[in-house]
């Protein structure tokens, strides 16, 4: 079954401990992963996408995209594109908030249709993938051991989705383990 | 935990089209005249992965194959559009390489749904065994 995934960590190198994790499993067959990125709240509540693109207009789509991605995963307001109604979305790069966008829109929509709704709080990070995989339990334990709380939405669902149905998700998960060279993985 | 994989044609296809789409987006976060000189080795990578793709679609299963021939018109853009980059400038420079850089993400995608196809089918044939 193919899945859209959020992998909530409080800590950000666990987060990319848990994505190269994610790609290890591809590697042993164990799942497919379609593609993955990392998504950090910083301390001030401001979203960050780990990102190569660096061209503001380039900025900006992955900001938008990712946005409707998170809301299409997390649920409605209370979850975690709700509780950044006004605030940022941007494109990590070198550490920055590349862009901003307006995602006040998430809020508006139906609450009672997501059993799973999660909140990225203030200093957390997130892996966000799109994988095949047989059964939910192996991406789960693995997550669970590395302190990570996994939730998932089918990707046809997601797809659907009446209100974020028109963005390339895709474009904005890196195909392969993109770890961007200021995170703390290198340290 | 399964086993780590004897990797086959269809997993070294999806290993040069990630490998394609990292040296785009690579080039793509550069400025200028750097960014130019990356982006003219595209097609020929490109053409590679097209290459080996059609050398291993024949064994794949019915839904490899499908996901597989998409990559190649999806590969056969991202060269176009390279090309086109290369000869172009500002503003249609931008677009030329947004463009490369999708047509690379779609081609990688479905090679690796076709991976997963084959996968699928593997512990499919597996548990009837």
């Amino acid at each position: 079954m193919r899945n859209y995934i959020a992998v909530v960590f409080d800590d950000t190198s666990k987060a990319y401990e848990g994505l190269h994790a994610l790609w290890q499993m591809d590697d042993e067959g164990a799942i497919t992963v379609h593609g993955t990125t990392v998504v950090h709240r910083n301390d001030w509540g401001e979203y960050q996408v780990d990102s190569k693109d660096t061209h503001p207009a380039l900025a900006t789509a992955v900001g938008v995209g990712m946005g409707a991605l998170l809301g299409a995963l997390a649920g409605p307001a209370g979850a975690a594109i709700g509780a950044a109604k006004g605030a940022a979305i941007g494109a990590a790069s070198g550490g920055a908030v590349g862009a901003v966008t307006d995602v006040a829109r998430a809020d508006t929509r139906d609450e009672s249709r997501y059993e799973t709704a999660w909140v990225l709080g203030y200093g957390q990070s997130a892996v966000i993938a799109d994988v095949s995989e047989d059964t939910a339990f192996m991406v789960d334990e693995r997550m669970r051991r590395l302190g990570g709380s996994v939730h998932r939405r089918a990707y046809g669902d997601v797809r659907d989705d009446k209100w974020f149905g028109d963005y390339p998700y895709d474009y904005y998960l890196y195909p392969y383990e993109y770890v961007p060279p200021y995170s703390p993985w290198w340290a | 935990m399964p086993e780590t994989q004897v990797k086959d044609a269809v997993d070294q296809v999806r290993a040069s089209t990630q490998e394609l789409h990292k040296a785009i987006s690579d080039a793509a976060a550069k400025r200028g005249g750097a960014a130019k000189a990356d982006l003219e080795a595209v097609p020929m990578k490109a053409k590679a992965a097209i290459d080996s793709i059609k050398s291993s679609v024949a064994t794949q299963n019915t839904a490899a194959k499908k996901h597989l021939t998409e990559a190649v018109t999806l590969l056969e853009a991202t060269q176009k559009h390279a090309t086109d980059g290369v000869k172009a400038s500002g503003k249609a420079f931008q677009t030329a390489v947004r463009q490369t850089i999708a047509d690379a993400r779609a081609a990688v995608q479905h090679v690796s749904e076709a991976v997963a196809a084959k996968r699928t089918a593997g512990a499919a044939a597996g548990a009837r065994k």
